[in-house]
């Protein structure tokens, strides 16, 4: 049995894959990458220089361009934003507009710490629950450091996740968190015994599709392939998406062993753990839960003395949201622009390399080892009544204890919003909530008797998603809040096909003159067009779902609309130059 | 999808629109549709490339939630296709809107062939307005760095057609996206120039463009090189071209479209083809015969002195061998003179050939340097004669390349590493032993070459064109040195700590010789005397900076004295000043000078004026020597001393008394027997077919043999003036500039 400390199977020499770490150790010497330096990089690899300039290029998380001294970017995503962080960030700008070569105020996508909003990088270090006084104390700090001083990557500071409540899901809890599930696959190889077992739990994507997770295994594991993967995806960067943060830090031997777990099943000989490279506590912690697994002779070659071959590791993204779409995650691990493919073909026939792979959200791999530890009857019985199993969900925005809750299916949305996470701050309302981030659009507060139940939500032309719950109350403005989503998309096309580089900008460039008061005749219409277009031809589900943020808005929120549209009045008072 | 495995050779049945068709098992909707009849419209669709199904304009409805792009789409057993519904239609016109709304219509192509695909589709598809804002700033500003290329980012609809031309069609792999999301472009390399990039100029990606983002450049205005039945001028077929080795993997259509820009030429042995000093717009490339390259004029310089005492006191010029007055010269003689051919004329009989597969004049078409020799064919030729964008694609061609390198490494290594100076002596086994070390690079205008504060890796010659030696100092660039042809440098860098000193940066198209530091350090350990000559050459070289720099870095607060330094007046030994208000604008001076030069004056009563004085100098020393850029034989050059000298093979072309912004550089005619000829235009425009007058460059001399300068002598009005500068403006400008020069030097 090997268990030598395990070697990444991308290259470090060669090719295309592992080509970030190049680029990472460049940016990290210098700062940032230079064409010189990525002329170095091609000639090592043996790649051609556009090979690696269009990947360099493609993850904003690279400079090409060397950086000012202090780089200060604030989330202005949904949560952030209904916390005030366009106000923050407007002040900034204004603040350190005399030092254009020393400070830089700028945009980030959303950083999965909604429930610590405002968030700010600084150089790279995340700072959470951000007031104006906070943020001018650390760039005013960070000035006057001298060049030397200032670090690009000291670790993060990080809040306390402990919420005082017991997990439920965890088979483990208690006892020793020794693998058995996986020994006893291992040993027993009854693979179909166990998709059984999975198929009668009822598990389900948990990363927003809700597909079965038995028929997705079952075909991984019928496809024909010498070589196939397993990849965790733990790329979670929807705003609003904070659970897997969570359970990567409180449950990482139970995602590790649900991989393993179905690489047993499918007959997968290596895996990757795909986690968005903000997540370095949550990195750091898995690399050691996977060197403990490694000490007990659980991967490498031959395991527990049978012919099973399996090893994973943790792939650090290049970063953007678009790395979380299935097929654009398998293109950034070979090293390549994470353009999400064109499908058919299905990962479990042609994924990782054109191998079969079976690729799964954090909370599913979890919830797998739950099923199997626990029982299908118990999953099943977690949840309330004709909505079977528990969820990770994550409610943020207006409410006053915001954070990650386990809570059983079936549960409805005011409790979530009121019982879990304390509802609205003292003196409001809440008026609308987003069941899942901005692809699920937003619902009323009519709507929050609705169940956390798959078939349900989507009834309403929702979704359930990956529960990230946001809530606005009766200060924050719809059509503002359609704007927020809508650009975030924007920021995160990929630009790969046409209608969503373009379509989404026009989309922005449509609500932004809403909120300036700027409406012409054909605007109606031509938002039919565009949601269609995007909706009908995009490649992937992120120009997909794009236009659903502004279309619930005009469906659910119609008088919000008309007032907007017609008075030109914001009751929020955010719109028409009422806002920073 | 479907896994099971088919009987390779059955058919399936698909529904395009109501039209059943047999296709067979792996067909692509697109391909059944066209099978049955139905055209489907695409812009990033081309039968000769693998699909993407980026530009979603193929869209269909095969039945699922979303529709789905043909291209890409494989049909299956009995399905059942609508290319055609009202929500399929509406999209299509939806997405054209969209890529109009960024599209700047009409585009180039529209405007050149009619033929943009984008703007054509869109009309037949019945969009006739485009609802949607404009793009706020644009994406990226034109790039026009390629000879044959002219990239327009704002009608890019990123289809990759190029890309996949560039990749999959030519293997070339220079063309790729860059950026993400609404900011992605199409690049080149690490996104360069076109020009600065590998890119061969195969022409795939231009033929492959379907909007006006990448279409030709015609040169000279698109016209063809010769009028048509111009005798012995013919023109060639694409397919000709296309079966010469050095055109493989060209676009057939891209060299069509370049048509008139190459032509077959015939000459009769003894037939002159070019002559030096004439301008010039072509290469030629030689197919079949051989050709004498070499220089006419005679390798003497002008030389001013006193006739005999007469009447009228008169200054003679005369040409003169440089072994009858031998110039004082810090650095030796060069064995070669470098012309624009594969190969070096030795200086003592300035006489070469060039054979079948020869390329001569790349300069010239280029760059639009004068010729630097005469060419003459010795046996009948046949010739390619072509302008500078069909011979960028055959310069950036895989095959010419090879052999342009094996030919150089070959024959041209030696003799240009030993013609510069320092590596006269070394031993033609370590000239072997470089031959397949040294490196061939080529940099478009304006690239950098190398950086100064980078590491010293490595030394260079320069094979073709003009090389600009500078330092950084704020907002300006100080310029050390232009250098030519034959130039060398990077060895401070190599001998001074191993960080460049200078930046260097190429003027126009350049090639160099690069000699990696292992090698350079290696040809220093065994050839001693090459050491001590660089070392020399090195301190010297550090000598002139540093007075360059001292000037350069000479800010003071007073604008007139600002402009004294700037203008280079301090270095200068003696000046002519014109006064102004003195001067009655008579001209006598300027005929005194004529009188004085043999009919040719060298004065021009325009030059630069510095308060109320107008001021003529032998040399300014400038620090910008724009004299030396583009002289064809690098016959004009600076002296350790810093002042500019004419070296003795110059051709007469003219182009440094063009480029001096100050007038003082003048060409001078003589008749074959090295007599100055009366009365000749000062200007280039000369008669090129008056082969038995020698033209040469020169500059004011300050009749430097007589008492005074004949301008000064022939003032009526006491306005001219030979003056120390130093003193002179000392008083002008109430500084003492001595003290001041020490005071710049010190805080420098």
């Amino acid at each position: 049995m090997d268990t030598m400390q395990s070697q990444s199977v991308l290259s470090d020499t060669t090719g295309l894959s592992g080509v970030y770490e190049d680029l990472r150790q460049v940016q990290d010497a210098h700062g940032y990458v230079s064409a010189a330096e990525i002329l170095k990089i091609a000639e090592r690899r043996k790649v051609h220089v556009r090979d690696v300039h269009t990947v360099a290029s493609f993850y904003p998380h690279f400079r090409l361009k060397p950086p000012v001294p202090v780089d200060v970017r604030i989330c202005d995503d949904m949560t952030c934003h209904l916390h005030q962080s366009h106000a923050l960030k407007a002040t900034l700008e204004r603040k350190y507009a005399h030092l254009p070569e020393v400070v830089r105020v700028r945009d980030i996508s959303c950083l999965g710490r909604c429930d610590h909003a405002p968030v700010m990088a600084l150089n790279d270090r995340y700072y959470e629950n951000l007031s104006l006084t906070d943020a001018t104390q650390l760039i005013d700090h960070e000035i006057a450091l001298r060049d030397s001083e200032r670090g690009h990557h000291s670790a993060p500071p990080r809040s306390p996740e402990e919420r005082g409540f017991a997990i439920q899901c965890d088979p483990y809890a208690g006892g020793e968190r020794n693998y058995a599930l996986f020994r006893d696959l291992v040993a027993k190889r009854n693979t179909d015994e166990t998709l059984a077992k999975l198929k009668e739990g009822e598990l389900r994507g948990m990363g927003g599709a809700g597909f079965s997770t038995f028929i997705k295994w079952e075909g991984c594991k019928r496809s024909i392939g010498p070589q196939k993967y397993v990849v965790c995806n733990a790329d979670e960067s929807e705003p609003g998406t904070i659970k897997d943060r969570f359970i990567l830090q409180y449950l990482p031997h139970m995602v590790i062993e649900g991989m393993m777990i179905c690489a047993r099943i499918v007959g997968a000989q290596r895996g990757f753990l795909y986690i968005r490279h903000e997540y370095e506590l949550q990195a750091e912690i898995l690399r050691e839960e996977l060197e403990r697994v490694r000490a007990m002779g659980l991967l490498g070659k031959d395991i527990l003395g049978t012919d099973f071959d399996f090893d994973m590791e943790v792939f650090v993204s290049p970063g953007g949201y678009i790395c979380g779409e299935e097929t654009a995650l398998m293109e950034a691990i070979e090293g390549h622009r994470a353009e999400p493919r064109n499908k058919p073909p299905r990962t479990i026939n042609s994924g990782l390399w054109k191998s079969p792979t079976a690729l799964n959200n954090v909370e599913t791999f979890t919830h797998a080892v739950t099923i199997l530890g626990k029982g299908g009857d118990w999953y099943r019985a977690a949840g309330r009544p004709g909505s079977p199993g528990v969820k990770f969900v994550g409610v943020t925005g207006h409410v006053t204890r915001p954070g990650i809750f386990e809570v059983p299916m079936g549960v409805s949305y005011r409790e979530l919003i009121y019982d879990y996470a304390g509802g609205p701050p003292a003196g409001r309302e809440v008026i609308a909530f987003a069941p899942s981030g901005p692809s699920s659009g937003y619902l009323p507060a009519s709507l929050l008797e609705t169940p956390l139940d798959w078939d349900k939500v989507k009834g309403l032309g929702s979704m359930l998603g990956s529960g990230a719950v946001v809530v606005c109350a009766d200060n924050a403005c719809m059509l503002d809040m359609a704007l927020v989503a809508v650009r975030f998309y924007r920021n995160e096309s990929c630009g790969k096909c046409s209608p969503c580089r373009i379509g989404t900008q026009k989309l922005v460039d449509l609500l932004e003159s809403w909120t300036r008061g700027e409406v012409r005749a054909g605007d109606q219409a031509m938002l039919k067009d565009l949601s269609q277009v995007l909706r009908l031809t995009s490649i992937c589900g992120l120009g997909q779902i794009a236009p659903a943020p502004i279309q619930s808005v005009m469906k659910h929120f119609p008088e919000m609309m008309r007032e907007h549209l017609e008075d030109r009045h914001c009751r929020a008072g955010v719109c028409f130059g009422g806002a920073v | 999808m479907s896994e099971h495995a088919h009987d390779p050779n059955a058919l399936m049945s698909v529904t395009i629109d109501g039209h059943e068709v047999q296709v067979p098992h792996g067909t692509t909707v697109f391909d059944a549709a066209r099978l049955a009849g139905v055209p489907i419209p695409t812009l990033c669709h081309q039968q000769n490339q693998t699909p993407v199904a980026v530009c979603r304009i193929c869209v269909v409805d095969v039945g699922e939630r979303a529709l789905q792009a043909a291209c890409i789409f494989k049909a299956e057993p009995g399905m059942v296709v609508k290319t055609d519904t009202e929500p399929i239609v509406q999209a299509r016109k939806t997405l054209y809107e969209l890529m109009l709304s960024d599209h700047p219509s009409p585009c180039l192509r529209q405007q050149q062939s009619g033929d943009c695909e984008l703007e054509n589709q869109a009309e037949a598809a019945g969009v006739t307005e485009v609802r949607f804002n404009k793009r706020a700033v644009p994406v990226l500003a034109a790039d026009d760095s390629s000879a044959s290329i002219h990239v327009d980012f704002s009608a890019c609809i990123l289809c990759d057609r190029c890309i996949r031309g560039c990749a999959e069609i030519r293997n070339n792999n220079v063309i790729a996206r860059q950026g993400k999301g609404y900011f992605t472009t199409i690049g080149f390399d690490a996104n360069e120039p076109m020009g600065n990039s590998s890119c061969v100029s195969c022409g795939e990606c231009m033929v492959s463009c379907p909007t006006g983002a990448l279409t030709n450049k015609k040169v000279l205005g698109g016209g063809r090189l010769y009028p048509e039945d111009t005798p012995n001028v013919y023109s060639v077929e694409t397919e000709e071209l296309l079966e010469l080795p050095v055109f493989k993997g060209v676009s057939g259509t891209f060299l069509e479209l370049n048509a008139g820009s190459v032509v077959k030429r015939v000459f009769k042995a003894g037939e002159t083809i070019v002559r030096e000093g004439e301008n010039g717009s072509t290469a030629f490339y030689i197919l079949d015969g051989t050709v004498d390259i070499f220089i006419n004029a005679p390798r003497e310089h002008v030389s001013t002195e006193k006739a005999r005492p007469g009447l009228f006191t008169k200054m003679r010029s005369l040409l003169q061998p440089k072994s009858q007055q031998p110039r004082e010269e810090e650095r030796a003689t060069p064995s070669h003179i470098r012309i624009d051919a594969p190969v070096d004329l030795p200086y003592g009989d300035p006489i070469a050939e060039l054979h079948t597969g020869d390329l001569f004049g790349e300069m010239t078409c280029m760059s639009f340097y004068p010729r630097s020799a005469t060419v003459r064919a010795k046996t009948d030729c046949v010739m390619l004669e072509m302008l500078r964008n069909v011979l960028d694609v055959m310069q950036k061609n895989k095959t010419f390349r090879a052999q342009l390198e094996a030919n150089y490494r070959g024959r041209a290594l030696g003799t240009h590493l030993r013609s510069v100076p320092i590596f006269a002596n070394i031993s033609e086994e370590f000239v072997d032993v470089l031959r397949d070390r040294v490196e061939l690079l080529r940099f478009a205008p304006g690239q950098v070459i190398c950086e100064e504060g980078g590491p010293a890796d490595a030394f260079y010659l320069i094979r073709i064109g003009f090389v600009k030696v500078f330092q950084r100092r704020g907002l300006d660039d100080l310029v050390l040195a232009y250098l030519p042809r034959g130039g060398y440098f990077g060895e401070m860098g190599l001998l001074q700590g191993g960080v460049r000193t200078a930046s260097c940066v190429a003027l126009d198209h350049v090639e160099v010789v690069r000699i990696l530091a292992p090698d350079f350090h290696e040809m220093l350990d065994r050839f001693p005397d090459v050491r001590g000559h660089i070392e020399a050459t090195a301190a010297q070289r550090t000598r002139e900076n540093v007075i360059l720099q001292q000037r350069a870095s000479a800010k003071t607060e007073s604008t007139p004295l600002q402009q004294f330094l700037e203008q280079g007046l301090m270095d200068a030994q003696s000046l002519l000043v014109l006064d102004l208000e003195r001067c009655t604008r008579c001209d006598q001076c300027v005929k005194a000078c004529a009188d004085a030069h043999d009919g040719v004056t060298r004065l021009l009563r325009d030059g630069v004026r510095f308060e109320n004085y107008l001021v003529a100098t032998s040399c300014r020393q400038c620090r910008d020597p724009r004299c030396m850029i583009g002289c064809p034989v690098g016959s004009i050059r600076r002296r350790n001393s810093l002042e500019v000298i004419i070296e003795d093979w110059c051709v007469g072309c003219g182009l440094c008394a063009t480029n001096c912004p100050y007038g003082n550089i003048t060409i001078h005619e003589f008749d074959a027997t090295g007599n100055a000829t009366a009365l000749q235009s000062v200007q280039t425009d000369k008669d090129s077919s008056n082969t038995n007058k020698v033209r040469k460059a020169t500059s004011c001399d300050l009749c430097h043999d007589l008492a005074e300068p004949s301008c000064v002598y022939a003032c009526p009005h006491d306005a001219a003036h030979r003056v120390k500068p130093n003193e002179f403006f000392t008083q002008v400008l109430g500084v003492d500039l001595d003290k001041e020069a020490a005071f710049v030097g010190k805080n420098r």
